[in-house]
């Protein structure tokens, strides 16, 4: 089976090694965008089986790649977890009712981020019935 | 002066007073504009049609008397300024006026024109400087609230950094690591841990004071989140040789707060201790319940530190408050914890307080609310302080079949509900706190005060989103249904909090019922993104008009 392909989509270029590191290590492929209007360039792309998304992007924030994600019919499927320095408070419902399945504040422990992602992409029956 | 002539309101019941003080204002010579009110109440109308630049206000008036009088001018016109007029007799009556925030008095008969139009100009100057003092002071909060919410973002990716880089060496996904390096990393990652904390709590207590924190309150069991607070901290105390017990008391039930906030609470208090008792000390996490006070659950963190001198202990729960002496003194930490605690704690409508002795330990002790069904359904079938005629109630049945080992039947719950409150109105709409959920069935019920048309739209809303939900449609089923209820209506003289409580009564026996009646899913195809059943038994009562009544 092929490992699972993540999108990184964040603008720093040292937390994107960083987390790139952490997750190779955790045997996911990975691919990156650096701004928001890449996000949805390389969603289509590389088809990825999960998005970390931060929200304080160029070129289109977290809440529009959020929106245009959720509106297009054929990246819609793709799960969202959302990854970001903002404050909880403004932003953390927002992005839970836009779609997003998960939602975590830097610096993030990695074990739960890890435990989210694995949840996230667990299929959810075991015949394969659940992926669509 | 402006060129606009100023308009002074005068509310003076005595015609002889009146004409008297017009005429020291004429001869004042200013630009003053005069209008007279002889009663209270014609003079608070004057008040809302056209507020005046200030008003000259006599405290007995043939419809109100003394401090009154000025309170009801002040409710009105918060942001007039306002000069009593007071008789040589009761001075004293305008003394306390002016402690209640009148802007001047003046003494009928001992002023000429020239003070009358001074005591004016200044009372409208005063009242414009504090005006802008209050407005900038909101301004500032609201600066501080953005500023700390923008620096604490700057401030977190570097940090993120750091951390994430450290926890990668400290992974050895970098290479190995000898131990020596890795007391190193650990040391800084102690550091970046601490930072990360502070920056948490600079915002929490920004928010805190500008009234912008807050809190998500649900039935919990209180004894579940200590625990998760003890084990969270018991490597902290026994690294440094600290004890940390927990005593809770079987019989509390649940309680109504918000569980990470109260965790948080937990958190502080409990470091705190540490923080403050010496080695081979102890610290005792409670939670119990106090007949003297039914209705709230006691929790209180014990230790054998060295206690608060009793001038500290009005202080303490003070933002930036540093307690001397601290075991660990090299690292006193912002002062905030104590005071974020006592906001959260606030929040929650509970107290806290501490007792101490100087040398033997400090208890600090917080009360939270139990849960109670017929507060939180208060709000909802309720209208202008009686009982609404009728409510409706919605079920929603969620069931799963789940392999061992697939999916997460708490997670899906815990998304279900998630999807529940974006479906229902704050205020209007209660989702009843589940009391327990059987593995792989759960029921939720929903109290809402609108009609069957407004019932049968939320019904709508509710198939929308569960139907979206695809862990749901892969491996379960749910079901949605209405019923209206008739509440007991007018000829009884019961007050209204008793009538609330025997609908609450009432809505947990359906609730009780209904989760008896189990869904059945082994029948039914996992992939029936439906609820196909719902339609038949649900819609036809609703139709029907076969209201369940309340009423016994």
């Amino acid at each position: 089976m092929d490992k699972p392909r993540i999108l990184l989509v964040d603008d720093d270029p040292d937390l994107r090694r960083g987390l790139n590191l952490r997750l190779r290590a955790n045997h996911y492929d990975t691919a990156y965008a650096v701004d928001g209007f890449s996000a949805i360039a390389m969603a289509q792309k590389e088809s990825p089986d999960l998005i970390i998304l931060d929200i304080g992007l160029p070129a289109g924030d977290g809440f529009t790649v959020m929106d245009r994600l959720q509106n297009s019919s054929d990246l819609s499927h793709i799960p969202v977890i959302v990854l970001t320095a903002r404050d909880p408070q403004y932003t953390r419902q927002r992005m839970l009712q836009a779609g997003a399945a998960a939602f975590f504040q830097k610096p993030a422990d990695h074990v739960e981020l890890l435990n989210a992602i694995r949840c996230v992409l667990k299929p959810t029956w075991p015949d394969g019935s659940a992926s669509s | 002066m402006s060129n606009q002539p100023t308009h002074v309101l005068l509310i003076e019941d005595n015609q002889g007073d009146a004409d008297l003080v017009r005429l020291r204002l004429v001869e004042s010579n200013s630009d003053l504009v005069v209008s007279c009110a002889d009663r209270l109440s014609s003079g608070l109308a004057a008040l809302a049609v056209e507020p005046p630049a200030v008003v000259l206000l006599d405290l007995n008036l043939p419809d109100s008397h003394g401090a009154e009088t000025f309170r009801e001018v002040l409710k009105r016109a918060p942001s007039v300024p306002v000069v009593v007029l007071s008789g040589g007799d009761d001075e004293e009556l305008a003394i306390k006026a002016i402690h209640q925030g009148a802007q001047d008095y003046l003494v009928k008969g001992q002023f000429d024109g020239r003070q009358l139009g001074r005591a004016m100009r200044y009372a409208v100057e005063r009242q414009a400087l504090l005006t802008s003092l209050d407005m900038s002071r909101k301004q500032q909060l609201q600066f501080k609230d953005q500023f700390l919410s923008h620096v604490s973002h700057e401030l977190r990716t570097p940090l993120t950094c750091a951390h994430q880089f450290v926890t990668i060496l400290l992974d050895e996904l970098a290479g190995p690591i000898a131990s020596e390096q890795r007391d190193h990393l650990e040391t800084i990652l102690r550091s970046v841990n601490q930072l990360r904390a502070m920056i948490g709590d600079l915002i929490e207590a920004t928010r805190a004071e500008s009234g912008k924190t807050r809190i998500e309150p649900r039935c919990i069991v209180i004894g579940e989140v200590v625990q998760q607070a003890v084990a969270m901290l018991r490597v902290t105390a026994e690294e440094k040789g600290v004890g940390l017990e927990v005593r809770l008391d079987a019989r509390i039930p649940l309680v109504w707060a918000d569980p990470d906030r109260v965790f948080q609470a937990l958190i502080n208090l409990i470091e705190n201790g540490i923080k403050f008792t010496p080695p081979e000390g102890s610290i005792l996490v409670e939670a119990r319940l106090m007949d003297l006070d039914a209705g709230f659950v006691y929790v209180s963190v014990e230790d054998t530190g060295s206690g608060i001198r009793p001038e500290a202990k009005a202080l303490i729960f003070e933002r930036l408050f540093q307690a001397p002496g601290g075991i660990d003194s090299s690292r006193t930490g912002l002062g905030l914890g104590l005071y974020i605690t006592k906001e959260l704690v606030r929040l929650h409508g509970g107290r806290i307080w501490v007792e101490s002795q100087p040398g033997y330990g400090s208890t600090f002790s917080f009360t939270l609310p139990l849960f109670s069904l017929a507060k939180l359904l208060f709000p909802v079938v309720t209208d202008q302080g009686r009982l609404r005629d009728s409510i409706a109630l919605i079920t929603v049945q969620i069931a799963a079949q789940l392999p061992p080992g697939v999916g997460d039947w708490k997670e899906i719950c815990h998304r279900c509900l998630e999807l529940l409150q974006l479906c229902v109105l704050p205020e209007k709409d209660i989702i009843v706190p589940a009391m327990e959920n059987a593995a792989q069935a759960a029921t939720f019920l929903i109290v809402t005060s609108t009609d069957e048309h407004g019932a049968q739209v939320l019904l709508e809303r509710i198939r929308t989103q569960l139907g979206r939900y695809e862990k749901l449609r892969a491996s379960g089923v749910f079901k949605v249904s209405a019923r209206p209820v008739a509440l007991p209506s007018g000829a009884t003289s019961d007050p209204l909090e008793t009538l609330v409580q025997r609908v609450a009564d009432n809505i947990t026996e359906i609730a009780a019922a209904i989760g008896n009646e189990n869904v059945d899913v082994s029948s039914q195809s996992p992939k029936m993104p439906g609820d196909g059943q719902i339609k038949k038994r649900g819609h036809r009562r609703a139709h029907n008009g076969q209201a369940t009544n309340l009423a016994g």
